[in-house]
């Protein structure tokens, strides 16, 4: 009886491995079969699939620098995501202090607007700011880039860590007081730090999303030299795939990749659990 | 006296600061949300032209034009078609949280992997997807060719197989996310559950639908809800997949159709009535959600 136990259990665990690695290899085979690509001489390209290139031609990487202006879109990518990442920690740590541990007019109201701007469709928002953006000429420039990331990721990312304070305790916040601490140096020097965890899953998510957006750069610019290196990867894809340079592209698109599998690979463990958390508990 | 007033300066300085740290957030929403939102609203019921900054007033004609137009109900079409990765992301969603949370060998490495397509930008995404499914020279049909000896269909080309493409990418992206929300709540059903179902000699497959799915629904919910708005928003796809929407504007959805009017057509006026009348249509459909999840989704005791 318990032998069969321990033997329908090893069964199930390997049925649950064979599963888990099919899985695992068709999430990944995409990006190997892109990798390949992006080492072929592109002439080559075109005949039976080949996995390992013959020869490994790494021009690509070089050659992509020249056919678009990969480089200014990967500045102006950094220069967005940073900007809307350091004002989005600072903002949104303010504002869910406030939420979780003050008592101030209105707080119930001015919650319940921000996170209703969570339901309203993207496309929605991103056209009437448009308008706006163009009424006082900011349009292609970055700086409508950086408003929509930060409203993009704000209301996410108070409602998650106004969730975290409310587990610091009170008592701290408290007893800072009594030792006349102001409320600015309760923020900065006690739940700051306390709050590093969170914030780091934060940053995570919103450096990926910024980094990602496709839609706001789409909109709210239009000279190349605004270009974030989404908008560089779609033209070289509407222009390069008529040519059928595949290698050309999908180095591009590896270049565009790289810097969130990197990060993600870094801090995986705050990944999911901020995943985790700002869900909902089960 | 001394301690009272004291004590009032200190809430003072509390609901100033309160304010202070909540302002930027707020200015932030008053001027690029409610202030858009409010204009969007008015320019609705007119014919603002983007190029030439000229309106009139024009009442619901915007409404009018776009419900009797027969592309907007081909793109609705389309939209509600864009529902159908939604089970299909659940489903291997928990099958893998389940592999994952018993402990299966190796299944840290896999969590990385199969967040890789969702973590991607999916302008890289479609890239890589527009080549993978390339009618004559795509991995996917020269693989078909190569082993069953069958012409693949013309995955991009095809105004039956262009949605089709669509979903099995977007179903392919969202597995990684869903897994992870299904196996946080995983790990929070409490153990003793099972110890005494355990107990009462019940089987694994009556433990799964009696504890595990019930204890699963917060979280299947919450993805159907996020699903659904992200679902009926789908743009960025078609955008790249297609030129002009996909033969007979095939893959069109609300969203690009909206694009469209706003930007190529330079009809802003009818782009945002579109606009407008699609927010209150996802409204409501979240609202219907909640209210239909009273049903099923376990609320703790």
């Amino acid at each position: 009886m318990a032998r069969t136990n321990a033997g329908v259990r090893r069964t199930g665990t390997s049925v649950a491995f064979v599963l888990m690695f099919a899985g695992a290899v068709t999430m990944v085979l995409p990006f190997l079969w892109m990798l390949s690509t992006s080492l072929k001489q592109s002439n080559l390209v075109f005949g039976a699939p080949e996995w390992i290139p013959d020869p490994v031609d790494w021009a690509n990487y070089a050659e992509v620098w020249d056919a678009a202006p990969l480089a200014t879109g990967l500045l102006n990518s950094v220069i967005v995501t940073v900007v809307v990442v350091v004002l989005g920690v600072f903002s949104s740590t303010m504002a869910a202090f406030a939420f979780a541990k003050l008592d101030f007019p209105h707080k119930r109201t001015i919650f319940v607007v921000l996170l209703s701007t969570i339901m309203i469709p993207l496309v929605v928002m991103i056209l009437p700011q448009f308008l706006v953006f163009a009424q006082i000429g900011w349009t292609d420039t970055l700086l409508p880039l950086i408003v929509s990331g930060l409203l993009l990721t704000n209301a996410t990312m108070i409602f998650f860590l106004r969730q975290y304070m409310f587990g610091i305790a009170t008592e701290l916040l408290e007893a800072a007081k009594l030792d006349g601490a102001g409320y600015l140096r309760i923020y900065w020097s006690i739940f700051l730090p306390l709050c590093k965890p969170a914030i780091a899953a934060n940053v995570i998510i919103v450096f990926m999303t910024t980094w990602n957006d496709y839609l706001g750069p789409l909109i709210f610019t239009s000279s190349p030299d605004k270009s974030t290196v989404q908008l560089v990867i779609a033209s070289l894809n509407a222009y390069h795939a008529e040519q059928t340079d595949y290698p050309l592209i999908m180095a591009a698109s590896i270049i565009a990749v790289l810097p969130v599998v990197i990060l993600f690979i870094a801090a995986q463990k705050y990944f999911v659990d901020s995943f985790a958390f700002s869900g909902i508990k089960g | 006296m001394k301690t009272k007033r004291r004590s009032q300066d200190m809430r003072r300085q509390e609901r100033l600061w309160g304010l202070l740290f909540v302002a930027p957030i707020s200015l932030q929403i008053v001027l690029f949300c409610v202030v858009p939102i409010g204009i969007a609203i008015v320019v609705a019921f007119t014919n603002w032209n983007v190029i030439k900054g000229t309106y009139d007033f024009i009442g619901i004609d915007n409404f009018v034009e776009f419900l009797t137009d027969k592309k907007f109900w081909v793109a609705a079409g389309n939209t509600v078609y864009m529902l159908i990765p939604i089970p299909f992301y659940l489903f291997f969603g928990i099958l893998f949280a389940l592999g994952s949370h018993r402990g299966t060998p190796g299944s840290t490495v896999f969590r990385v992997l199969f967040f890789l397509p969702y973590i991607s930008s999916i302008v890289a995404l479609v890239v890589m997807w527009r080549w993978l499914f390339n009618y004559q020279y795509g991995l996917v049909n020269q693989t078909l060719m190569a082993w069953f000896g069958i012409q693949g269909p013309d995955w991009l080309g095809d105004p039956a197989w262009i949605k089709a493409t669509i979903v099995i990418m977007i179903v392919w992206k969202m597995i990684g996310i869903a897994s992870i929300y299904i196996l946080a709540a995983l790990k929070n059903i409490p153990e003793v559950y099972y110890e005494a179902a355990r107990l009462d000699g019940a089987s694994s497959v009556r433990m799964f639908f009696r504890i595990t799915l019930p204890m699963l629904s917060p979280a299947i919910f919450f993805l159907t809800i996020i699903g659904i708005i992200g679902s009926l928003q789908t743009f960025v796809e078609v955008q790249l997949f297609t030129s002009d929407g996909g033969r007979n504007y095939s893959a069109a959805t609300i969203t690009y159709y909206i694009w469209q009017k706003a930007f190529v057509s330079n009809d802003l006026g009818l782009a945002f009535a579109t606009a407008f009348f699609f927010a209150l249509v996802i409204l409501g459909a979240t609202l219907i959600q909640f209210r239909l999840s009273r049903r099923w989704v376990y609320e703790g005791e």
